[in-house]
């Protein structure tokens, strides 16, 4: 039922695309995951979250602080940079650092300068972290964690004075296009927020772990942007994640099962977060990142045993499924129902933790964490025989998918 | 973040879209046309998405176009949104380039009513916020008469 007119064609050639990648299939492990406490507000900063994280990380991996001689985070308020590495535990030995890490798209590629960094001997444990105190600021922030787009120009100047600002009204329109284009119901929406809230329900440290949601209450719930209620919208909570990655065969020296990183891919929009003029309105890079990583990874969609992804807004889940090839373009609708979403009894677990919907808003590095657990066989809400998962990430321009695979 | 003091109305003397706002005040919509390959190039940047030509002139259009999707929003999302709920941002596709996406919003309708790819038209409207003073002119969108 799409019309010529203003139709958004997911196979529209020039509207984004794919960065070169070589492969990297098998160099990088992650050795190391931790997580902070997970909260509403809880008065903490930002450095005390992530160092939180990160002393839980080398913990699991078995390392000290001095072992790290790489830094990565994103270049935002408060990351922890190298200065900020030492002041926290007190070293002062020569890191190797880049701004190319952190959550979002970033915690799905970062792995792939990684493992450069590793190849040329610019380091030999490399630590990624993202953390936020969100839910504690948000009082003093410009729409949340819309204040960002809050500062572009273009955005400022001809979205915001008509109202459409923040994230869930741009993503409610997408949605809203999604329901139009292919038929997506709410009900479809609601089975993505209802299965990772159960997901959620059986993770102790997710923040929604003791609340639990129906498709009834869901439907029952008012809208807030139609066709958006909140249960379609990420939480906004306090806390952050830390990964540790190192050679595959450094790796089997460590502490935990080796995790390596067999596929990657970087996908880009060309019009940024300018969703309103992206012509595939109702896609995502992953149409240009996927294809990469599984091809590197040497791996079928039928090898992989969970999937996370990027999930600010249900939406979001179902666009990328579609995207990544789990199902063909505009089918995620009926993908999604049922309960193949599920950590114990579904066909593709997803979002094993809850996501960002229901399990903390860390802006996707908590998924990595909760990947490398799955196929270890550590998580909570435990996908049996899992070997296999991926995560997407997702930041508006850019997309990431990430591969890891328990090695044998 | 420190914003200006009358966020969220619009920096009508940004240069990139300074046009933009003045052909309002005029009760005109302006959008900037290629001069190399003809397209309408929305946001304005320095090469035409299309073709990489570098010249653009202002060109005034029809004000008609469809409705490509929406929202009803009824959670004040900024405090100055806080007179406006509900309302129903959204963006229209151009008569003449429907690749062309305003963000607006549809006025002077029951929100129930709006539906998809329902022709709708210009009109212009002063717009103000809960807390900031002064107004803007702007182009908003009716159903199509």
């Amino acid at each position: 039922m799409s019309p010529m007119s203003t139709s958004s064609p997911a196979s529209a050639p020039d509207w984004g695309w794919a960065t070169e990648y070589e492969n990297v299939s098998g160099e990088v492990a992650i050795c190391g995951v931790g997580e902070s406490d997970h909260s509403k507000a809880s008065g903490r900063t930002t450095r005390d979250i992530v160092g939180q994280a990160v002393e839980r990380a080398l913990a699991d991996a078995g390392l000290e602080p001095r072992d790290v001689d790489g830094l990565m985070y994103i270049s935002m308020p408060d990351q922890m940079d190298v200065t900020a590495f030492h002041e926290y535990f007190g070293t002062d030995h020569d890191i190797w650092e880049s701004r190319g890490g952190g959550g979002m798209t970033h915690a799905g590629a970062a792995p792939y300068e990684a493992a450069h960094a590793l190849r040329d001997g610019l380091a030999r444990v490399i630590l990624n972290t993202f953390g936020v105190a969100w839910a504690t600021q948000r009082s003093n922030m410009v729409g949340g964690p819309g204040e960002s787009h809050a500062q572009e120009l273009f955005k400022q100047n001809l979205e915001i004075p008509m109202g459409w600002f923040p994230q869930p009204v741009y993503f409610a329109t997408v949605a809203r296009r999604h329901m139009f284009e292919f038929g997506t119901t709410q009900e479809q929406l609601g089975a993505i927020a209802v299965a990772q809230r159960r997901n959620a329900n059986h993770t102790p440290t997710a923040v929604m772990h003791d609340r639990t949601l129906t498709m009834e209450q869901y439907l029952a719930a008012p809208t807030i942007v139609a066709p958006f209620r909140k249960e379609d919208c990420c939480l906004i909570s306090d806390g952050g994640g830390a990964f540790l990655m190192t050679t595959a065969e450094r790796a089997r020296d460590m502490a935990k099962p080796v995790v390596e990183v067999a596929g990657v891919g970087l996908g880009n929009s060309s019009t940024g977060t300018h969703w309103a003029q992206q012509c595939a309105f109702t896609s995502t890079p992953q149409v240009f990142a996927a294809p990469v990583a599984f091809a590197m990874a040497g791996v079928t969609h039928d090898d992989i045993d969970l999937y996370t992804c990027y999930d600010p807004f249900t939406i979001h889940t179902l666009m990328q499924l579609e995207d990544s090839g789990f199902c063909p373009k505009g089918e995620g609708g009926a993908f999604v129902e049922g309960d193949i979403l599920n950590f114990d009894s579904g066909k593709l677990p997803t979002n094993t933790h809850g996501g960002l919907l229901s399990h903390a808003y860390v802006l996707g590095i908590a998924h990595v964490v909760e990947v490398v657990r799955q196929v270890r066989g550590e998580a909570a809400a435990q996908v049996p025989g899992a070997e296999i998962g991926i995560y997407g990430g997702y930041t508006g321009p850019q997309a990431s998918t990430l591969i890891l695979r328990r090695a044998r | 973040m420190d914003v200006r003091p009358a966020f969220p109305l619009p920096d009508t003397e940004w240069e990139p879209i300074r046009e933009f706002w003045a052909g309002a005040s005029r009760q005109e919509l302006r959008i900037p046309k290629c001069d190399a390959c003809g397209r309408l190039c929305w946001y304005p940047r320095e090469k035409c998405r299309h073709c990489q030509a570098t010249s653009f002139a202002w060109q005034t259009v029809s004000g008609r176009g469809t409705l490509f999707s929406w929202v009803v929003v009824t959670h004040a999302f900024l405090p100055q949104f806080a007179d406006l709920v509900p309302f129903a941002p959204a963006l229209v596709a151009l008569e003449e380039d429907p690749a062309v996406r305003l963000a607006t919003r549809i006025v002077d309708c029951d929100l129930d009513s709006i539906d998809f790819e329902m022709p709708v038209e210009v009109t212009f409207r002063p717009i103000f916020f809960t807390g900031v003073d002064g107004e803007v002119t702007a182009p908003l969108f009716v159903p199509a008469r």
